[in-house]
């Protein structure tokens, strides 16, 4: 049995049982060729489900429309670590979740209308093919995950650049940003009720799109997913000016995980680092 | 017998252009094709479907100053903001086109928006025709064609070492020197054939599901980003907010867009579209239900950018499909 059809039994299963109210898995997009996002409700629409190798985004934002209702989801394991995200930061509730983990082949490189053979940066240098978390696998778990020799290499590159080289290569970058804010929409780390360019009263950061606006509010955004960034690239894929966010992000989790030894989503127990304090600890500045 | 620029003097007409004028043209960034000013000819590219974003915010620019008020001497001052620069948009699309003329409706409706009119006064469109349609085209559907030279002020063609001319404005007559031109008998290259959507009826239709669970459940799928808002050549809300400092006052209008939280937000936290459902029906009831009934015409060119860029695929191709069938069994 392919993943897909698993996939549907396990949903058909979940939703004539009533188990859950909604399954959230793919679809075929209407170039015929990619996935979309798919959310079914009654068991007689289970076959519209696929999973293939164009199954490129993360679902697990959309849980936060669905908090209080029993909800089965589809996750490869970038994803899963996004639900435990939300569970550390008791943004969802674990038993209003049903996860459906895939075994991951690796996603391939999609655009409208267009696949390849080709996987992505993020999963060429994938460590973990089997979800973190999940209550249902499908596929089979591989006997060993592959070893990954440099995950950080264009960051390690980037380092290495002056200070200058790197400004002018990020204002090159944020002067195209039409701040859309199809990144923010689109990560499962950002989920504020009210986000910090929303703050129009009194204004925090000015509503003009344009070169200084466009870098405090990228830059802004990517702390505030420092040691948050669960890896997903969504907001890279969806940008639609081509600004290679995942820099900033990994940057900064190269970093976090430099300073505390710790990755988001690899587990819903483990305290985030901004999420506590302890005793006794330093700020590092000045010592 | 029609009008002909061979490729040499197309060239060396857009060389005279940059010294002249501000020319907007498509070239390649970040491996995107963007419409940007150009200062060298060589930054132009011929060979392309169509821009990333749509060429509307040479019109409606991503941010602008609407004027600027200065307190001297106990009098307030008010400055308005001029637009001097003549600029020319060098290879827009008939689609393209079409979407600045139905922005015209809404901005130079009396009272015209002076910005607005004075960037029109000062543009001239130099259109290049379609010789292939993408497969999320739908330009014939929504008033327009591949080759359509309305809108425009001159409508290039390629063909063979050159380009068929047709000049249809004064403004575009007064533009291309006639000298660089010579003729040609060979017929215009057939134009492609984009498929069609069903708009027949479409505005009816559009009334009738207004106030079907349709638009929840496809909200479920959507994002809200402003993606679509912002690639689109005919969308044109925006925010507008007062910058002070030092007793100097800009007034500045940004690109807003209709799925943002809080837009049309008024006094007393009152959200008129609250839901997801109420804000995605929004963009779709504005292009296929409010526009036509205030200007005559769908809002929509059939660009398919919005198609191409979404997220999520939320495709509005599929969305005037489903108004069309569920419109139907409302009726029934």
């Amino acid at each position: 049995m392919n993943l897909a059809e698993q996939i549907r039994n396990k949903a058909k299963e979940l939703l004539e049982s009533k188990t859950v109210e909604c399954v959230i898995g793919y679809e075929r997009a209407t170039d015929g060729l990619t996935a979309r996002p798919l959310f079914v409700y009654e068991p007689e629409e289970v076959g519209k489900l696929i999973f293939d190798q164009t199954c490129t985004h993360n679902l697990v934002k959309y849980l936060l429309n669905r908090r209080d209702k029993a909800t089965a989801i589809v996750v490869k394991p970038c994803d899963s670590r996004a639900i435990n995200l939300l569970l550390n930061e008791k943004q969802i509730q674990r038993e209003k979740v049903l996860i459906i983990g895939v075994v991951c082949p690796g996603i391939v490189e999609t655009s409208w209308n267009q696949t390849s053979e080709k996987l992505p940066a993020r999963c060429q240098l994938c460590r973990q093919h089997t979800p973190v978390v999940y209550d249902f696998l499908v596929g089979e778990t591989p006997p060993t995950e592959p070893a990954v020799p440099k995950p950080y290499a264009d960051i390690v590159e980037m380092e290495a650049k002056s200070v200058a080289e790197r400004q002018s290569f990020w204002a090159e970058h944020f002067s195209r940003c039409i701040r859309c804010y199809a990144c923010r929409q689109v990560c499962p780390g950002c989920y504020c009720s009210e986000c910090f360019v929303g703050q129009l009263d009194p204004l925090w950061v000015g509503i003009r799109i344009a070169p200084s606006e466009n870098q405090v509010w990228n830059a802004i955004r990517a702390f505030h997913l420092a040691g948050r960034c669960i890896g997903c690239h969504e907001c890279e894929r969806v940008c639609p000016v081509n600004i290679p966010l995942m820099l900033l992000n990994q940057k900064l989790e190269k970093e976090v995980g430099e300073l505390f030894n710790f990755q988001a989503g690899l587990s819903a127990e483990a305290l985030p680092p901004f999420a506590t304090f302890q005793k006794g600890e330093k700020l590092g500045i000045g010592e | 017998m029609t009008q002909f620029i061979s490729k040499r003097n197309l060239l060396s007409w857009l060389k005279r252009l940059t010294e002249e004028h501000i020319l907007i043209a498509p070239t390649r960034v970040a491996e995107l094709t963007l419409f940007q000013k150009v200062n060298r000819v060589e930054e132009i590219i011929f060979d392309f479907n169509n821009t990333a974003l749509s060429p509307k915010e040479c019109l409606f620019p991503t941010t602008e100053t609407l004027f600027n008020v200065e307190k001297k001497d106990g009098q307030v001052e008010l400055t308005p903001v001029t637009i001097d620069q003549k600029t020319v948009i060098f290879g827009l699309r008939p689609c393209d086109a079409r979407g600045i003329a139905l922005m015209d409706s809404p901005f130079l409706k009396e009272p015209a928006d002076a910005l607005y009119q004075q960037h029109r006064d000062k543009i001239t469109l130099v259109g290049l025709a379609c010789l292939t349609a993408c497969p999320e085209c739908f330009c014939t559907s929504m008033g327009s064609a591949p080759d359509d030279p309305s809108n425009l002020d001159i409508l290039l063609t390629e063909a063979e070492d050159g380009y068929i001319v047709q000049i249809i404005t004064e403004k575009g007559k007064a533009l291309l020197p006639e000298e660089l031109l010579s003729t040609t008998q060979a017929p215009p290259p057939a134009p492609p054939s984009p498929k069609a959507v069903p708009t027949e009826g479409l505005v009816q239709r559009t009334q009738q599901v207004f106030d079907t669970p349709y638009w929840d459940r496809l909200a479920d799928r959507c994002i809200h980003c402003n993606l679509c808002a912002y690639v689109c050549p005919t969308c044109y809300c925006f925010d507008i907010r007062d910058y002070t400092d030092k007793g100097k006052t800009e007034r500045v209008r940004s690109w807003e867009s209709c799925q943002s939280l809080g837009f049309t937000r008024q006094a007393g936290n009152i959200e008129p579209r609250n839901t997801k459902g109420a804000r995605l029906r929004q963009r779709f009831a504005h292009k296929l239900l409010y526009f036509p009934e205030e200007f005559g015409a769908l809002g929509c060119v059939g660009c398919g950018r919005c198609v191409r860029v979404c997220p999520v695929n939320i495709d509005i191709r599929e969305i005037i499909t489903d108004i069309q069938k569920l419109g139907a069994k409302v009726e029934a």
